[in-house]
Order: C-alpha cells, then structure tokens, then sequence
C-alpha cells in the first residue's frame, strides 16, 4: 500500500496549517471548482454531501445490531426488510444502493467483501477501512476466509459453515453477529460498544 | 391492442444455473474466478440496469433482473482449505445464467 | 507472450488471484481531507448522472493496469472522473491545464 502524508485535522477545505496540496490534491480542487464554475454541481450541495458522509459511522450498525438482540420482533423486520428497519432509526441509503443484513446463527458465520471494487454498507457503517478496500483483502476473502479470520484473530468452528459475500451488484451488506454469552445484563450501551465496525464486516466476533 | 412489454424473471430460486463462460471487453461485473461455475439461485433480487450499459452512461429505461447466486467453496477452488459446507454468494444478471444442459 | 490476458482480465478483478497468502495489513489508515473531499464530491456527480458510479468504476479500471498499481485509491478515483468528464466533453484537457496552474499557484505549489 502507498504511503500517506500526514493527514490533517477534521476541517474539509485546505485549511493554514496543512502541509502543501499533492498532485492529486491540486487535482481534486481543480475538478470541484471547475463543475462549481460551470454550474454542474453547488457548493452547497458538496458541503452537504461532506455532512452526510461525516454523519455515518459504525456507531448506526451497531444501534441496529443491538436493538436486534433486544427486541425480536426488531430483528424479525430487520431481516425481512433491512432498509425499511434502518428508516426506523432514520438512517436512509443515501445513495439509492438495498442494504440487507446478513444473520450470524450457529450454524452459519457471514463475511462480506466486493473483490471487484470496494463496495460497503456505508450508509449504516461510516467508510470502509483500508484493509477492506486492499486487494490482498479482496483476494484472499473469497478463496481463503477461514485463514484470513484467523490471521485477524478470529477462529469459525469446525461445524460452522462461512458463507462469504462478494457485492457485486446494488446489495450492500452488513453482518449482524450473535450475541455473546454473559452479556444478559449489559445495558444497551454497554453492548453497543461490544459491537465494532469489524463485527459487523464478520471478520470479528463481539467479545465480552 | 397496444404490446406491453412484459418483462418477468427468467430464473427462480433453486434453479441450478451455469455462469456464462464469455470475455466481455470493456467492463464486467462478473469475476473471473465465477466464469463457467455451475451455481444455484438463492434469490431473485430485483431489476436494476445493466451494470455493462450503465458502465457507459445508460442512466434509465429497461432493467435487467439480478440474481443472488450460490456455490460450495469447494466447487469454485479446486485446492480449498476450508470446511467442506463453506459456501459463496454473489449477485448475477440475468444475461450471465443460462440453464444448465443435461 | 501473448498480451491478451490484460484485455479479458481487467486490473481491478483480483478475487482469487493470490495464492500464495500475503499477509493482510489490517491497521487502520485515517483518509486526507482531499479523499474525504473527492468521496463527496463523486458522490454529488452520481447523483447528477455527470458521472454516475458504474462509469466511475469503470474508469478505475480503464486506467490500467500499471496505474492501478501504482496510484492509490483516491488517486484513481479523481483520474478516473476527470477522463469521463473529458470524454463526454464536460472538460477539455485545456481547462484542466489552466485550472490546475491556477490551483497550484494559489498554494504556492509548483505543478
């Protein structure tokens, strides 16, 4: 993977204190101002864009898993229609793609991955980390799963099966893991913070 | 009497499919590694448009339906070192399947 | 050697192609401001249809092989609008040129 220069702070526009502006950088200004000028696209409506991407983390996935573990008749519409269950939280797909979420059993451990390009649930879980968007990622998912979790730390029983995902199309997926034993009495914000990005990418297990 | 162009789904769940093995020049959202493969539909998805059109500006007008496909693991990788229920899924256009011959 | 493998096999379409198991490097990389900025503003030209996503993906991968591998994500991403913007005559190579000068300079950056 190439290296990347010191990122700078949260602010969007190149702010004093940023390092000078790459090729690409110069690249990205160049294209924006251009549409700007030619009133292709507003400022206003980039801005807002900026907004809503800023607005989406895994902190809504996780909201949607653990209402899920809570209440089964939740969970029952989250899998029956994924989209419609998300709306209830107001977290809409932003981009006309179908969110479905995929169920961890005991019989079944889900992993999702797009070895084509990079498609993610990103309008439930924020962007996607690196590692995912990585071609040897993207490789490996599909041919070797059960090595690539446990390189990550995570080990699928014998007599469960992985079914792995590849989005190739307008689905994106979201794994919706099992609840561990011992957390009975977790509030729900104590088990939202068992619920990370990587849970929900299956390539990770909640963990008590 | 006007035609109305009725477009209903060629394929339906548990239909035993092969993966159209062809070279597509261009653009493609059919891997590789899926070219040929025998699979069974899982799902019938929806209509969407055809991700080779669209690839090339086609922003409306007719769809296509998409189809979630299915395979064991070890029927797609010959040297497979998982377990033997593993499986895969992907989503498929309807151009891409055709009925298996027997 | 036959050269025909780069035509049928685009760049981009890696499932299973490694085999000999390269380690994954899993940290986690925080994005620029510019590939926040360039996420978004593909995103404004999906939803205009100036440059929808599946043109966009496709631009990625017409890029070739050797850019693929040597241009990160982001980097692909912004080349590949501008040669769709160019190709449907949005931009000309001209405008570019000036803007990007422009752009440079206001930096203080030598392009």
């Amino acid at each position: 993977m190439k290296e990347n220069k010191e990122p700078s702070k949260k602010a969007h526009a190149p702010a004093q204190n940023d390092p000078p502006p790459g090729y690409y950088e110069i690249l990205e200004i160049s294209v924006r101002e251009l549409l700007t000028e030619k009133r292709f696209i507003t400022a206003d409506e980039f801005r807002h864009q900026l907004e809503v991407l800023d607005s989406r983390s895994p902190a809504l996935g996780a909201q949607l898993v653990v209402r899920a573990w809570v209440d089964p008749a939740f969970k029952q519409r989250l899998l029956d229609d994924s989209v419609a269950a998300a709306l209830e939280f107001g977290i809409d797909q932003y981009d006309d793609t179908d969110f479905v979420v995929l169920e961890n059993t005991e019989k079944v451990h889900n992993l999702i991955c797009c070895t084509l390009c990079s498609c993610y649930p990103r309008a439930v879980l924020g962007l996607a980390p690196a590692w995912y968007k990585s071609p040897v990622y993207r490789s490996r998912a599909v041919r070797e799963p059960r090595m690539v979790l446990k390189e990550f730390g995570t080990v699928v029983p014998d007599d469960v099966e992985i079914l792995v995902s590849d989005s190739t199309a307008n689905l994106r997926y979201m794994v919706l893991p099992r609840r561990p034993e011992g957390t009975e009495h977790y509030s729900e914000e104590q088990l939202k913070a068992i619920v990370t990005r990587d849970c929900m990418i299956g390539v990770a297990l909640p963990r008590v | 009497m006007a035609i109305i162009h009725y477009n209903p789904a060629r394929f339906a769940v548990g239909d035993i499919l092969k993966i159209v093995e062809r070279y597509p020049v261009g653009h493609y959202r059919v891997p590789i590694y899926m070219r040929g493969k025998q699979v069974t539909v899982t799902e019938v998805i929806g209509k969407y448009i055809d991700p080779e059109t669209e690839a090339f500006g086609k922003n409306a007008g007719d769809k296509m339906w998409c189809y979630h496909v299915g395979i064991k693991q070890t029927d797609l990788w010959s040297d497979y070192t998982g377990r033997q229920q593993d499986r895969l899924i992907i989503e498929v256009f309807e151009s891409w399947l055709e009925p298996v011959k027997n | 050697m036959s050269t025909e493998i780069l035509v049928k096999h685009l760049p981009n379409d890696v499932g299973g192609r490694m085999t000999d198991h390269p380690p994954i490097d899993w940290t986690d990389h925080p994005m620029l401001s510019w590939e926040q900025r360039c996420h978004a503003l593909l995103d404004v030209l999906d939803y205009h249809k100036i440059v929808n996503t599946e043109e966009k993906r496709r631009g990625t991968e017409a890029i070739g092989s050797e850019m693929v591998s040597k241009l990160t994500y982001y980097e692909r991403w912004i080349v590949s609008a501008f040669n769709i913007l160019l190709q449907k005559g949005v931009l000309t190579p001209t405008e570019i040129a000036e803007k990007t000068l422009e752009v440079a300079s206001r930096y203080g950056v030598k392009l």
